[in-house]
C-alpha cells in the first residue's frame, strides 16, 4: 500500500499521509460544507486571512459564501468544553478571490485545529506535527517559529499604534532594517526602541541557538511569559532528530488581526513560498465559544504537483495486450496488482503511455514483449 | 551556489562590479556575447540578467535566490520579499510633476498618467484624493502636455527630461534606490550565506 500511495502524485500523496499522522495524534476529521452563510464569515472579516469571499444568493434568495476558510467554522462547531481539548483535521478546498490576478481560485488545505486547554503539551504537539507534515512533504525543510509578544511589547512601550503599527510591522516583516531605522528617526521613535526593533527584525537562527538572545529582549509579563512558553517548546522538541529544522525568526508576523500568540511558518526547499502557516489564534476562540484556547495550522497543497514532480519514469508497471478477452486475462491481471503492480489492460500499446513491461496474453498465457 | 538576478544596464553593471569586489566574479559576463546566464562554480555564482522590472518576479518565484531591484519596482509589485540591504545605488525619486503652470481644480479627480499605477493610488490614496489612473509605459512626460493628464507620477533623477519638456516637479514623495532582495524559502535555507554576502557588501559600500 505504501509503495502505492508513494507512487501518487504528491498533492494526491499528501492528504493521504497527513490524514494518518492526524488520525494517529487523536485528530478527528472535520468535513465542512461547501456553503455557508455569508454573515458568518463578515461578522468575522477580521479573522479572516483574505478579502476576496467569494458570495451568490441561494434559491430562497439568502447570500452564502462559497467556504473561504475552514478554522471559523470548526471553531463554530466545536462542541468542547473550554477546559478540554478538541482537536480536528481537515483536507478541505478553499475559494477565494486571487489578490493578484482577482480569478476565483480553489486552493487545496490540509491542517489541524486544536480547541480549548491549549498547554504546554499541546503546544509542543502541534508544533512537532508541523515539523512532521513539513518532513512528509520533503527532508529538506525549516519550520520557523516566531512569537508577537516581543514586536507588540516594544510597540506599546512606544505607544506606536495604528498606521505606525502597520507600518512598522511591515518593515520587520520584509527585514527592511534601512528602511526601518530610516522612518523611526524620522518620526521621533525613541532610540531603545529603535534598538529594540532592529534587534527583532535581526534575531533567527535555530531555536535553541537565538534562545539566549531572545532573553535579552524580555521586557515585562508578556515578553518572559513568551520567552517560557518558547523555551518549553525547545525542550520537548530537542529529543526529536528534526530539531535543527526548528527556527526561530520574529520577523515572521503574519496575519496579526488574527494570531494572538506563537505563529509557525514552513518551508521546503523546492517551493519558493511557504507551504505551512498558522499560530495561536485565542482571540477568535474568544469571540465564538467565549472562551479557551486555540491554535492550528493549514498545509498549503497547492503547487507541490509543480515543484515536487513524480519522478516515476513510467505511467505504470506492466500493460498486458490481449485479442481476445477471457476469464483467465482478468485473474492474471489481478494477481500482478495484488503484487503490487500498476497494471493496464489494452488491445494496443497506448500512446504517450510509457510502461515498464508489455506482456502479450495469448492462449491463457504472458509473454513478454520486445520494445 | 547562489543565484543572483541582476538588473540588466548600467545599474546591473555597477551592481556586478560591487558583487565581483567581494568575491562572486564571474569574468565571462564581460564576453561580447548574448547570454543572459553566466555561472562560476568556483566562486559558488549564477548571475541571471534580467529586465530591471522583471527581477523582483525571478526572486519571487525562486528561479534566483537573491536580486537587485529598485525601491520603484518593489513597491509597484508588491510581492512578498526581503528587502535585506540599501545599496544606495541608482538614487531618485518618485515624484508628482505636471506643467510649469499646472494649478489643480479640486472639484474633479486628478488625472494621473504614470508607470505605477499602484505607488500612485497608494499615494493619493493617504490623503483621501480621488485619481483616475492612466496606465503608460514609457514617455510619460507627453500625457501632460497634450491633456491626456493632469500629472504624472514618475521616477526623477536629474530632473532634466521634466525641465526639457515644460514640466516641473509639484511633489517629491517616495526615496528610490536599489534593494538587495531575497526570496523568502532561500532565505531560510541559505540564511548564512545571504547573511555573510550582505555584511561584505555592505563593508564595500561603505569602503566606497
Amino acid at each position: 500500500m505504501q509503495k502505492f500511495i508513494n507512487s501518487l502524485p504528491t498533492e494526491a500523496r499528501l492528504p493521504l499521509e497527513l490524514s494518518k499522522l492526524y488520525e494517529q495524534f487523536g485528530y478527528q476529521k472535520y468535513c465542512m460544507s461547501k456553503f455557508e452563510e455569508y454573515g458568518f464569515y463578515s461578522d468575522n472579516r477580521d479573522f479572516l486571512s483574505t478579502d476576496g469571499i467569494i458570495a451568490f444568493n441561494n434559491s430562497a434568495g439568502k447570500l452564502m459564501a462559497l467556504k473561504p476558510d475552514i478554522t471559523l467554522s470548526i471553531v463554530k462547531n466545536a462542541r468542547t468544553l473550554p477546559h478540554l481539548k478538541a482537536r480536528y483535521y481537515y483536507n478541505e478546498n478553499v475559494y477565494r478571490i486571487a489578490e493578484d490576478t482577482h480569478d476565483c481560485k480553489e486552493i487545496k488545505q490540509c491542517g489541524i485545529e486544536l480547541l480549548g486547554d491549549v498547554d504546554s503539551v499541546a503546544t509542543a504537539e502541534i508544533v512537532l506535527l508541523g515539523l512532521k507534515s513539513l518532513e512528509k512533504i520533503d527532508s529538506n525543510f525549516n519550520l520557523i517559529i516566531s512569537h508577537i509578544a516581543f514586536v507588540s511589547s516594544a510597540l506599546e512601550d512606544a505607544g506606536i499604534k495604528g498606521e505606525q503599527r502597520r507600518k512598522i510591522l511591515g518593515f520587520i516583516k520584509r527585514k527592511n532594517q534601512h528602511d526601518m531605522m530610516l522612518w523611526c528617526k524620522e518620526n521621533g521613535i525613541d532610540k531603545k526602541i529603535i534598538d529594540r526593533l532592529l534587534k527583532i527584525s535581526s534575531i533567527s537562527g535555530n531555536l535553541k541557538e537565538v534562545l539566549p538572545a531572545l532573553k535579552e529582549l524580555v521586557t515585562d509579563n508578556k515578553t518572559s511569559a513568551a520567552y517560557e512558553e518558547l523555551e518549553g517548546i525547545c525542550k520537548a522538541i530537542e529529543g526529536f532528530e528534526f530539531f535543527e529544522k526548528l527556527r526561530l525568526d520574529l520577523s515572521v508576523l503574519n496575519h496579526l488581526d488574527y494570531y494572538t500568540g506563537i505563529l509557525l511558518q514552513g518551508y521546503v526547499e523546492n517551493s519558493p513560498s511557504p507551504v505551512l502557516s498558522g499560530g495561536r489564534y485565542d482571540s477568535l476562540a474568544k469571540k465564538i465559544r467565549g472562551d479557551g484556547g486555540a491554535f492550528g495550522f493549514a498545509v498549503y497543497l497547492d503547487g507541490l504537483n509543480l515543484h515536487y514532480p513524480n519522478k516515476s519514469e513510467y505511467d505504470c508497471d506492466t500493460v498486458i495486450l490481449y485479442d481476445k478477452s477471457d476469464s483467465a486475462l482478468l485473474k492474471a491481471a489481478n494477481e500482478l496488482c495484488e503484487a503490487g503492480k500498476k497494471v493496464r489492460l489494452e488491445h494496443e500499446m497506448p500512446e504517450g503511455i510509457r510502461a515498464s513491461r508489455i506482456l502479450k496474453y495469448i492462449n491463457g498465457s504472458l509473454t513478454e514483449v520486445a520494445e | 551556489m547562489i543565484t543572483v538576478a541582476l538588473p540588466k544596464g548600467r545599474l546591473g553593471d555597477k551592481v556586478y562590479n560591487l558583487f565581483a569586489s567581494i568575491g562572486y566574479d564571474c569574468s565571462e559576463i564581460y564576453d561580447d556575447n548574448r547570454k543572459l546566464v553566466f555561472e562560476n562554480p568556483e566562486n559558488g555564482v549564477r548571475y541571471l540578467l534580467v529586465k530591471p522590472s522583471d527581477v523582483a518576479v525571478y526572486v519571487y518565484h525562486g528561479a534566483a535566490d537573491i536580486g537587485i531591484a529598485g525601491k520603484d519596482i518593489l513597491d509597484e509589485c508588491g510581492l512578498s520579499l526581503y528587502e535585506l540591504l540599501d545599496l544606495k545605488l541608482g538614487k531618485c525619486h518618485m515624484c508628482v510633476a505636471a506643467q510649469n503652470d499646472y494649478k489643480e481644480d479640486p472639484s474633479r479627480p486628478i488625472r494621473v498618467a504614470t508607470k505605477f499605477p499602484n505607488i500612485a493610488k497608494k499615494h493619493y490614496m493617504s490623503f483621501n484624493r480621488e485619481i483616475e489612473i492612466i496606465k503608460l509605459n514609457g514617455s510619460i512626460e507627453i500625457a501632460p502636455l497634450v491633456g491626456l493628464s493632469d500629472v504624472i507620477v514618475d521616477i526623477v533623477e536629474t530632473g532634466t527630461t521634466l525641465k526639457e519638456n515644460n514640466l516641473k516637479v509639484f511633489e517629491k514623495f517616495l526615496p528610490i534606490s536599489a534593494r538587495l532582495i531575497a526570496n523568502r524559502t532561500s532565505y531560510t535555507f541559505h540564511k548564512d550565506e545571504i547573511d555573510s554576502l550582505c555584511s561584505r557588501l555592505q563593508k564595500a559600500l561603505e569602503e566606497k
